[in-house]
């Protein structure tokens, strides 16, 4: 492997941006060994990558099939990084519960927000699909998450988002909790007691931050 | 530790510049629209294939072959009557039959038949610039689009109307460059200017403002040869306007089945400087023609059929574009439609005649509308009418920004006219049909609750779709925060994008923009005085 640290980091940024999940893989490996500090592969690499991905998502520039390749580029990536983390003791600027509610089996856009916040330094507790409200409370329990996220696709489920914030700030959990799917808005989300509302995976990236005031 | 934020940063302008350079990675118009209030242009059409063009059509070949029969014999048994001595005395040494009042001639089937098949069947469309040059029949058989000619009103963006002046001219001509549906481009009427040369005025601003192809329409017989003089100036000379005409011209009947001085003299004029001719038949049912659409069909078909005749006699050689314009009179106030759905009916007729009974290139209303302004009114009908003429083959879709039955020109309209002419164009292309659009290895694999949004094939495929640049995909919110910007915003803001183009080549140079203003002041003189 051979040029600068900066040219070397540029090369695993662009294999996100290229959807390339070996070679991401392959070069973050490399830059291990180079002695490089993970935390650099990371934020200056992977995460400053997939924000990228995010922005240009945003911007109309990206495509919804290609965000979701450059996340599972930057995943592969990640995966070389997340034992290291972990004897590091490194801390993720924030842990996520996610799920989509109670008879709802739609889970793509759901775990595409969750990739991307994956890529953006979070730890996510995926719940996968048709979650009843009593396994949402359940995982706070477990994983004292900051966040909840909750998706829904159908206009027949959207309000068991309500009812599962119910159910948890009965319980006493104050954390903060997102929605997001097709049918949902921000006017929806204010209506269930929602603190926040993001309509794409990048906007639910933004989003988290703000809520842990990680901007 | 590298800093995050700056280096961030340079590898972001990196992978914009490389996007950039790849192309056609240009901000997506909804995203950019709800977030800057700026749109992203219109771009060319591309890929897709060979336009197939579902079949749509009210007659079979049997009623097709009856139409071209019946066209025949108007000719042989009634005849048409032309206002030109020379014309009619070429004509009759052709060997029509030629009426004691000399006007009134009768044209033998054997020479109908045989100037049809003199007739070409294809012809290039030139434009100054030779960045938009047009072959009819378009190669992919789908079509090209024109603007709106002969208006005299004119919209402004913000909605207001005016009488069209000369300085119009220069948006039309930057519309008309800018959006890449536009073919060709037509001069309006110019109000302000003397009316008896209001056309010369029209097309010397025009011949000098647009790279692309013209349109003339003449408006007195005297004033086609300033007209052709004009358009051999901005050519290079008039072998090089023989060579590659950069203009075409219309040449119309005056229904019922009359052919005045002028168009007589356009026919000629364009065989002489070898500029293509727009043969247009303008019946209105209930008025200059049956009530009933079949009769006024009939007479636009026969009509187009006695200029071919004509055109092989007094132009041969010279390419001709089947143009037939119907309309249909308001039983109510008297006023002429043109998207009224018996027009609708008519028209698509009347190409299918010309297009599949004669063997002719077709032109005719692609757009337009018979309401004043643009609203949902204005957009159903001309995207009615582009689907119906565009199904049934027509090879020239006229019309462009224009409103009112085709007296008013709408900047805006024009470019919500060129996305709705992609739309079209793009949806003509049946979808290939085989083992990679069927996807079939994907979906003989895919599990219980798998997706196709991660796989190399719809990675390699998701592009592959239309974008429109003006129309919305917006769901409420960023809608709302947009502060309900809809499609004509955005077609406006495109407006102003357009207007503040650079200088296009292919431009006359100062001294034939010079020689031009000299033909329009001898025009002036030699026809007002």
């Amino acid at each position: 492997m051979t040029g600068s640290l900066d040219d070397r980091l540029d090369a695993i940024f662009d294999a996100v941006l290229d959807y390339e999940d070996e070679k991401t893989e392959r070069l973050v490996r490399e830059e291990l060994a180079q002695g490089t500090d993970l935390h650099v592969i990371l934020n200056d690499a992977l995460i400053a990558a997939m924000d990228e991905v995010g922005d240009l998502f945003s911007e109309g520039v990206l495509f919804v099939p290609e965000m979701l390749m450059a996340a599972r580029a930057m995943k592969a990536g990640l995966e070389v990084l997340r034992p290291l983390l972990t004897e590091t003791d490194a801390k993720p600027i924030g842990k996520i519960v996610l799920g989509t509610v109670h008879r709802d089996l739609h889970d793509i856009g759901k775990n595409l927000v969750g990739m991307m916040l994956e890529g953006a330094g979070f730890t996510v507790i995926n719940l996968g699909v048709d979650v009843p409200l009593e396994k949402f409370l359940e995982a706070v329990h477990e994983h004292h998450p900051d966040v909840v996220g909750m998706s829904a696709l159908l206009t027949t489920t959207m309000p068991n988002m309500g009812k599962t914030i119910d159910l948890l700030r009965k319980e006493g959990w104050n954390g903060h909790i997102m929605v997001g799917g097709a049918p949902v808005n921000q006017e929806f989300a204010d209506a269930i007691g929602a603190n926040g509302f993001a309509a794409d995976a990048p906007g639910a990236v933004e989003l988290a931050r703000r809520m842990i005031g990680a901007n | 530790m590298v800093a995050v934020d700056d280096q961030a940063g340079s590898r972001r302008r990196n992978r914009r510049d490389r996007l950039a350079a790849k192309g056609g990675d240009a901000a997506a118009p909804q995203a950019v629209a709800a977030a800057t209030f700026d749109v992203a242009m219109p771009k060319p059409l591309t890929g897709g294939g060979p336009a197939v063009r579902p079949a749509f059509a009210y007659l079979d070949d049997s009623r097709v072959g009856e139409f071209v029969e019946r066209s025949y014999r108007v000719l042989e048994e009634h005849g048409v009557h032309v206002s030109h001595p020379a014309a009619v005395e070429k004509l009759g040494q052709a060997g029509c039959r030629v009426d004691a009042d000399g006007r009134l001639v009768r044209i033998p089937r054997g020479l109908a038949a045989e100037a049809l098949a003199a007739t070409p069947r294809e012809v290039t469309l030139y434009s100054k610039s030779g960045r938009h040059d047009l072959q009819i029949p378009r190669p992919d058989n789908s079509f090209h689009m024109r603007t709106g000619t002969g208006a005299h009103g004119f919209i402004e963006p913000d909605g207001k109307w005016r009488k069209l002046v000369l300085d119009d001219v220069k948006t039309i001509a930057a519309i008309g460059d800018g959006l890449p549906e536009v073919g060709f481009i037509a001069h309006p009427f110019v109000n302000g200017e003397p009316e008896r040369t209001s056309d010369i005025h029209g097309f010397a601003a025009m011949l000098a403002n647009s790279e692309k192809h013209n349109w003339i329409q003449p408006y007195d017989a005297a004033n086609v040869r300033f007209l052709m003089e004009m358009s051999a100036v901005a050519a290079g000379g008039e072998q090089a306007l023989r060579a590659k005409p950069i203009v075409s011209c219309i040449a119309c009947s005056f229904s019922p089945f009359e052919f005045k001085e002028m168009d007589i003299e356009a026919i000629i004029q364009c065989g002489r400087y070898g500029v293509p001719i727009h043969a247009c038949s303008l019946p209105t049912a209930g008025g200059t023609a049956p009530v009933t659409m079949p009769g006024t069909v009939l007479m636009a078909t026969a009509e187009i059929l006695a200029m071919v005749t004509l055109t092989h006699i007094l132009a041969p050689g010279t390419p001709l574009i089947a143009t037939p314009l119907i309309f249909a009179l308001d039983m109510r106030t008297g006023r002429s439609l043109q998207s009224s759905v018996e027009a609708l009916q008519g028209a698509t007729m009347a190409v299918q005649v010309c297009k599949r009974g004669f063997g002719l290139m077709t032109h005719t209303y692609g757009a337009g509308s018979d309401t004043p302004d643009l609203c949902g009114q204005s957009m159903a009908e001309r995207a009615l009418i582009g689907f119906m003429v565009g199904q049934v083959g027509a090879d020239i879709l006229g019309g462009v920004g224009q409103m009112e039955c085709a007296t008013v020109f709408s900047p805006v309209q024009a470019i919500l006219d060129s996305e709705l002419g992609a739309m079209q164009r793009a949806w003509m292309h049946t979808p290939a049909v085989d083992d990679e659009t069927l996807a079939w290895d994907l979906l003989m694999q895919v599990p219980q609750g798998g997706h196709f949004l991660a796989n190399d094939h719809t990675l390699k495929h998701c592009r592959d779709v239309f974008e429109p640049a003006s129309f919305l995909k917006l769901a409420r919110d960023p809608y709302e925060e947009a502060y309900r910007r809809n499609e004509v915003d955005n077609a406006r803001a495109i407006y102003e994008r357009l207007m503040k183009r650079e200088t296009p080549p292919g431009l006359p140079g100062e001294d034939a923009v010079a020689e031009i203003n000299r033909i329009v002041a001898a025009a002036d003189k030699a026809i007002l005085d």
